[in-house]
């Protein structure tokens, strides 16, 4: 089905991916996500065709949409219990405006019909035609971010873990900074807090992708998230546990004074 | 029409027996892929997931890191790997800005089982290519 609905309607995984739909449930139950739009994998194979009335479609269903644009894979099968396509499938951050929205799908369809994803869905016994969902989001410009396991992946311990740096997550999770460490209880006490080495931030930049920018060295050192942002983040961490189950794994940002949740799926690894 | 160019599949010797009407159908199969001149289009020992035909630019095909030839607009690559379901055999590099179509293995190995042409024609290239590897 060629679909491209608001994310609060995305409500079938089959047809939107798991990243979609979660985004979806988180905003039916009044959680603040990024404004965004979910398609579904057969739109976004036909506007990697070039076909002109599902690259009409989804250029109207974007254009309620401020600002640059997030663009993130939500491929149907991705982040199973099997198998996590993380890294295998493309994000393109900060793309500029609708009008470059189809060819950042087309990049996005490659990247799962890449030699490097056909390999890994070899590997892991999916050796299925891939369909690529797509979730499309205002970008927000974070001051900032990262991630959060709401049970310690590492014991099993019932606290959350939290890790932050200034600007995008990216620069937490593509582990360009030593990023700052929290340990808080489910009661929202604070058990731990380590500073880490955040000497660059990630950036969106004018004319779209994102820059890695050198950190004011007083920031680097400094804790980027205060006793209030903790609280928040640990009602974040039992709402989604609420929502979605325990032991979830969720992208955070802070952006305007407004948390935000990015993305919350079950915790596939051991580890931080 | 969405696809690649009729006329640019035309020139393939792979199509060159099929009728307009067949190579419009292929056509439609095709996804436009840019690379950036020195990307690395496919790898030498991964597994394949497409069929490329070059638009335009240039790429240069490697094997075990030494350079055996160069390829330009027309000519067509990642063949090997989706018939067997093996590795690349050789290693694609883009040497300018480089369009190309590209055929997933999802979509090729239906259009060769279903086009006796295009099935002898890709015979007659593993053949040559199967000689030229004997005279190496």
């Amino acid at each position: 089905m060629k679909e491209a609905v608001p994310l609060a309607k995305a409500r079938d995984t089959a047809i939107f991916g798991s990243k979609a739909v979660g985004l979806g449930d988180a905003a039916r139950a009044g959680l603040s996500v990024p404004p965004g739009v979910a398609l579904s994998g057969s739109i976004v194979e036909a506007v990697a065709g070039e076909e002109v009335r599902a690259i009409e479609r989804v250029a109207k269903s974007v254009r309620p949409l401020q600002g640059p644009l997030a663009v993130r894979s939500s491929a149907v099968d991705e982040d199973g219990a099997e198998a996590s396509f993380a890294g295998q499938h493309l994000t393109l951050l900060n793309v500029p405006s609708a009008a470059e929205v189809p060819s950042a799908l087309r990049e996005i369809w490659w990247s799962a019909n890449s030699d490097s994803a056909i390999t890994y869905r070899q590997r892991v016994g999916l050796f299925t035609r891939p369909s690529v969902a797509v979730v499309i989001q205002t970008l927000l410009d974070p001051d900032v971010a990262g991630v959060m396991f709401t049970q310690n992946p590492m014991s099993g311990a019932d606290e959350r873990v939290i890790e932050a740096s200034w600007g995008l997550g990216e620069a937490v999770v593509a582990g360009l900074v030593i990023p700052d460490h929290f340990r808080v209880d489910r009661s929202g006490h604070v058990l731990d807090r380590k500073a880490g080495l955040k000497r660059i931030r990630v950036r969106s930049v004018a004319d779209g992708g994102t820059v890695e920018e050198e950190v004011p060295s007083e920031l680097a050192e400094r804790l980027c998230l205060d006793s209030g942002q903790l609280e928040e983040l640990n009602r974040l961490a039992l709402r989604c546990e609420q929502i979605y189950g325990p032991a979830r794994d969720i992208e955070w940002a802070f952006a305007g004074g407004t948390l935000y949740l990015l993305q919350c799926r079950a915790v596939t690894r051991a580890g931080l | 029409m969405p696809g690649a160019p009729v006329d640019s599949l035309k020139r393939v010797p792979l199509f060159a027996e099929l009728d307009r009407r067949e190579i419009e159908q292929i056509a439609r199969l095709f996804k436009e892929r840019r690379f950036s001149e020195g990307e690395t289009v496919v790898r030498e020992d991964t597994g394949g997931a497409a069929f490329f035909l070059i638009d335009s630019g240039e790429a240069t095909v490697s094997v075990a890191g030494a350079e055996r030839t160069s390829l330009h607009p027309g000519d067509y690559f990642g063949e090997i790997a989706l018939i067997d379901e093996g590795t690349r055999s050789a290693t694609v590099t883009a040497a300018s800005d480089l369009v190309c179509y590209g055929l997933t293995l999802w979509d090729f190995r239906p259009l060769v089982q279903e086009n006796g042409a295009v099935g002898w024609k890709l015979l007659q290239s593993m053949a040559k290519k199967l000689r030229a590897a004997e005279q190496d």
